[in-house]
């Protein structure tokens, strides 16, 4: 007798991925159809015998085994993770080897006041006068110095004492206040920009380049407090220039409210 | 139901948290052991597996996406362990082993089961054995593991229709190779 039936169904049977209808269809056939009977029985035998076969118990070692490897496993990871963590301490520590940069700096000083108060005492000719002057450029040189590299520390702090070293630098030069400028742009700390904006205004009421670049970064400035401290050292300085950029602030829709209302007020008293 | 899930599980072994790899060995290594040993035929090679595959579960964490079960990961990652195996030494199936393995049936609850009974038994081992890889796989899967033909498609990267043709065949292939031991037993 020739069996139309798809051969597959005999093991999808057996193995119940079949659906009811499916199921039922099948049987049907089965029941009319002696061969695939028999040959199911055979596929069936064979089914029931694997099953027979035991599958073992895991021995009393598996276990342990496995928390082992487990317990090695976190080891061996352990050592790289030591190593980023002692990467990360040099990176510190080579930030922290500045306290000796402020003890030479100090040191530098004491040696400075020492020159000078001998300088002082030996007063009259032209040499030590020229002295004097070219110690005081090279402490002034050093602070420069100090400040540039306290500007560019990862801690805000560091930063703003950095910052305000500049008040204690009598004549600030074109790369002090590009640095100010900097990071009164771009410091991700708002004290710190606010800080910087300090330190400027008093350096912008004689340089008009500094005053210039003080009207550039207000539209760079998110903060509404460093916008309104800038309003306020604008307004100080009595810079025309500015209301331009203020109006270019206050196009933006996510404007703080009180900032608006300030600068509307500053730009009434600016023009 | 509070119990937290394999993938869960899994997902905070990725990040990091190692130890808990340990629940999903406490959860899953029985039926680890069980697919590798009717895989390889051989039960000490099978426990070495089972760590190789927790191993490699363990560096290669950060490929689990948790989108699928992790059940069909595990088997997927247990399959590249056989593979390997294989691969590094053709490794066939000694005497000795088949010998322990119908020591045991007769050593067990199967006292009772006479010569013929463990003969047909260890025949079968050995038709299992000689199947292709393939063929061998989706009746472990299918029988031993009692998976369902979609999951098995999940970890053989097959279509449910692919794995249904591939156990007909197998079991064919099994069941002409049994009894073609059996008569020659004979």
């Amino acid at each position: 007798m020739k069996c139309e039936n798809d051969k597959k169904d005999l093991a999808r049977w057996i193995n119940n991925e079949m659906n009811e209808t499916e199921r039922a269809a099948f049987e049907l056939h089965l029941a009319a159809c002696p061969a695939c009977r028999l040959e199911l029985e055979t596929d069936q035998q064979v089914w029931d015998r694997m099953g027979e076969m035991v599958t073992p118990e895991p021995s009393a070692s598996l276990r342990p085994r496995f928390y082992a490897m487990l317990d090695t496993y976190k080891a061996s990871e352990e050592p790289t993770r030591n190593a980023f963590a002692d990467i990360r301490h040099m990176f510190r520590q080579f930030w922290s080897v500045q306290p000796g940069f402020r003890l030479a700096y100090s040191l530098v000083l004491v040696v400075a006041g020492l020159g000078l108060g001998y300088l002082i005492n030996h007063t009259g000719t032209k040499d030590n006068k020229d002295r004097i002057a070219s110690l005081s450029t090279q402490v002034n040189e050093m602070k420069e110095m100090m400040m540039l590299s306290l500007l560019e520390n990862p801690s805000a702090s560091e930063r703003i004492r950095g910052v305000s070293y500049t008040s204690e630098i009598k004549q600030a030069n074109p790369q002090v206040v590009d640095a100010l400028l900097t990071t009164l742009n771009n410091d991700p700390n708002v004290n710190v920009r606010l800080m910087t904006l300090e330190a400027l205004a008093p350096i912008a009421a004689k340089n008009p380049s500094v005053r210039e670049g003080l009207v550039r970064s207000i539209v760079e400035q998110e903060s509404p407090l460093v916008q309104s401290a800038l309003a306020d050292v604008m307004l100080k300085l009595q810079e025309k220039r500015s209301v331009q950029s203020f109006r270019k602030l206050l196009q933006q829709k996510d404007l703080n409210g009180q900032i608006r209302v300030k600068l509307e007020q500053t730009i009434t008293e600016l023009i | 139901m509070d119990q937290i899930t394999d993938n869960a599980l899994m997902i905070k072994v990725k990040n990091g948290d190692l130890d808990r790899m340990g629940l999903l060995f406490e959860r899953h290594h029985r039926q680890l052991l069980g697919f590798l040993y009717h895989m390889t035929g051989q039960r000490e090679l099978s426990e070495d597996l089972v760590q190789n595959v927790f191993y490699r579960m363990l560096k290669y964490r950060h490929t689990f996406r948790g989108d699928g079960e992790f059940r069909s990961w595990m088997y997927h990652v247990a399959r590249n362990v056989i593979h390997d195996e294989g691969r590094g030494q053709k490794r066939t199936i000694r005497a000795q082993e088949l010998e322990a393995h119908t020591e045991r049936i007769s050593g067990t609850d199967r006292a009772d089961a006479g010569i013929q009974k463990r003969q047909e038994l260890q025949s079968l081992r050995q038709a299992l054995n000689e199947l292709p890889e393939e063929s061998r796989e989706v009746l472990v899967l299918s029988r031993y593991q009692e998976l369902k033909y979609a999951e098995i498609a999940g970890i053989m990267n097959l279509s449910e229709g692919a794995v249904k043709v591939r156990v007909h065949r197998a079991l064919q292939q099994l069941k002409n190779h049994y009894l073609k031991l059996e008569s020659n037993e004979m």
